[in-house]
């Protein structure tokens, strides 16, 4: 009798189990995929409120409003996803006013192949130096061809290397002379060589003339918005001497607008390129020459659950997009996933 | 007396029987919902998103336009999705193939294979319009 139950169980429960679990994992799928569309697709509420530092959205969207195109995302709405950025939106806020109480999400932005540097090699000359660089553009460890544009940032130094094209990976001089101050700055701008909207960029701080550079966020929170770069030094004897904009085609030096309770606004000028702009400032706290930057949008932007420590999340699909930000391609990926059953 | 004490061990067998067999069932069914990532299998919906935002500023014309083929080959690798494999083949307005050399990035050999169909129109002063056939699949 036992093993009679036993089997007639064992059939009853193989044979129903996979289909009704298929049956509701086509229908999360389906449902999870709109969600991650409408979130792309949809402005939110207010339509501006990424320029607006206060403004908390009543209706999460990441669209841009005054796109012409679908899956253009709005520069500041993606700056406010960044840990970064002082004026971030916290999970909980995300969570609330995309008013889906049943689901948790993730979203990840990030350029579509990346840019690595290494300093391979220091000649000491005389009255100068030297500094080898290996700069490499891959995806998935395969070689991107593109073509870089190289700026350095010292004290009171701001140099153009040109253009480069590189077939993925490229060895580069860097000369500095020994009166400039250190530590300096190589930012690397790279566009795809075959479509000039596929950007990336790294920046690798070094020591010249200097001890070994602080890590990135040692010195001043560095968070642009609505064409605003807002600076607020972490110690009170930290003095701004310089700050820059940089992008693939244009370099400027950004003017200060206000300063008020320990926060400094330098305007950041409206740059048609299709590129990320690299906001680099340079400054002393107390006799300790420093360099900081950023970019603008924020982005690699990585904001919520993740699935793969959730314990109480059931299936969790991915939804990958190409979005364009301020006219240039990257990666978005959108988890979401829903309770257990 | 021995064969009614028989019968009701042969009872309680059958219930803790029962028990087990529920049990093992909640846990495997808890077991298999638990932490299942997928990737996203909507090829089609992912070749089309990624083929209107090319043609947005009108791109994937002028790749065609110019026969940049491995130009248009280059792009397609960086915008979609690592771990897919992709072909696709453009033809003119009376569905002769025009691409001189292949457009992919592997072999389509045995998977499931998504297929979308994109009209192009070329922004050159002069009007051609293209049908562009990309076909998917997931690397296995």
């Amino acid at each position: 009798m036992v093993l009679l139950v036993l089997s007639a169980m064992t059939t009853t429960s193989s044979l129903l189990y996979p289909p009704i679990s298929n049956s509701f994992g086509d229908e999360a799928f389906t449902r999870y995929g709109e969600i991650a569309k409408y979130i792309l697709l949809n402005t939110g509420k207010p339509v501006d409120w990424g320029k607006n530092s206060q403004t908390v959205p009543e209706d999460f969207g990441l669209a841009d409003a005054d796109a012409a195109d679908p899956y253009t995302l709005d520069v500041d709405k993606v700056s406010r996803l960044s840990g970064e950025n002082l004026h971030v939106l916290s999970y909980a806020q995300i969570y609330t006013s995309l008013k889906i109480p049943d689901v948790s999400l993730r979203i990840e932005i990030k350029p579509l192949f990346e840019t690595f540097v290494n300093l391979t090699a220091t000649y000491e000359g005389e009255g100068e130096t030297t500094y080898e660089f290996e700069v490499e553009t891959m995806r998935s460890g395969v070689s991107v061809p593109a073509e870089l544009r190289l700026y350095v940032v010292a004290e009171n130094w701001l140099q153009n290397l040109g253009v480069h094209s590189s077939d993925g990976k490229i060895c580069l001089n860097v000369t500095i002379s020994k009166d400039v101050g250190g530590p300096a700055l190589l930012v690397v701008l790279a566009k795809s060589r075959c479509n000039a909207k596929i950007v990336s960029f790294v920046a690798y701080a070094f020591a010249h003339n200097s001890q070994n550079p602080e890590a990135k966020g040692s010195f001043l929170k560095l968070s642009p918005l609505n064409h605003t770069l807002t600076v607020v030094p972490k110690n009170v004897d930290t003095t701004l001497t310089d700050v820059y904009a940089l992008t693939f085609n244009y370099a400027s030096t950004l003017e200060q607008t206000t300063s008020q309770n320990q926060s400094i606004a330098f305007a950041i000028p409206r740059l048609l390129d299709s590129s990320p702009t690299v906001l680099v400032a340079t400054g002393w706290n107390s006799t300790r020459f420093f360099i900081e930057w950023t970019v603008y949008p924020q982005i690699p932007v990585a904001v919520g659950i993740s699935p793969s420590e959730s314990v109480s999340l059931a299936d969790v699909y991915a939804y990958t997009f190409t979005v364009a930000i301020n006219s240039a391609f990257y990666r978005c990926t959108v988890w979401i996933g829903g309770p257990k059953q | 007396m021995r064969k009614q004490r028989r019968g009701q061990i042969r009872i309680i067998e059958a219930f803790l029987a029962v028990l087990i067999i529920f049990s093992s069932l909640a846990i495997s069914a808890s077991l298999t919902t638990e932490h299942k990532t997928v990737e996203s299998s909507d090829l089609a919906s992912v070749g089309l998103q990624t083929l209107t935002k090319l043609d947005s500023d009108g791109s994937l014309g002028a790749y065609i336009d110019n026969g940049d083929w491995s130009g248009l080959r280059e792009t397609l690798s960086l915008l979609l999705p690592e771990g897919v494999i992709f072909n696709l083949t453009v033809y003119d307005d009376e569905m002769r193939q025009i691409n001189t050399e292949a457009i992919a990035n592997g072999e389509l050999n045995g998977q499931e294979v998504a297929s979308i169909k994109y009209v192009c129109v070329s922004q050159n002063p002069n009007f051609k319009c293209y049908v562009v056939q990309l076909r998917l699949a997931v690397v296995k």
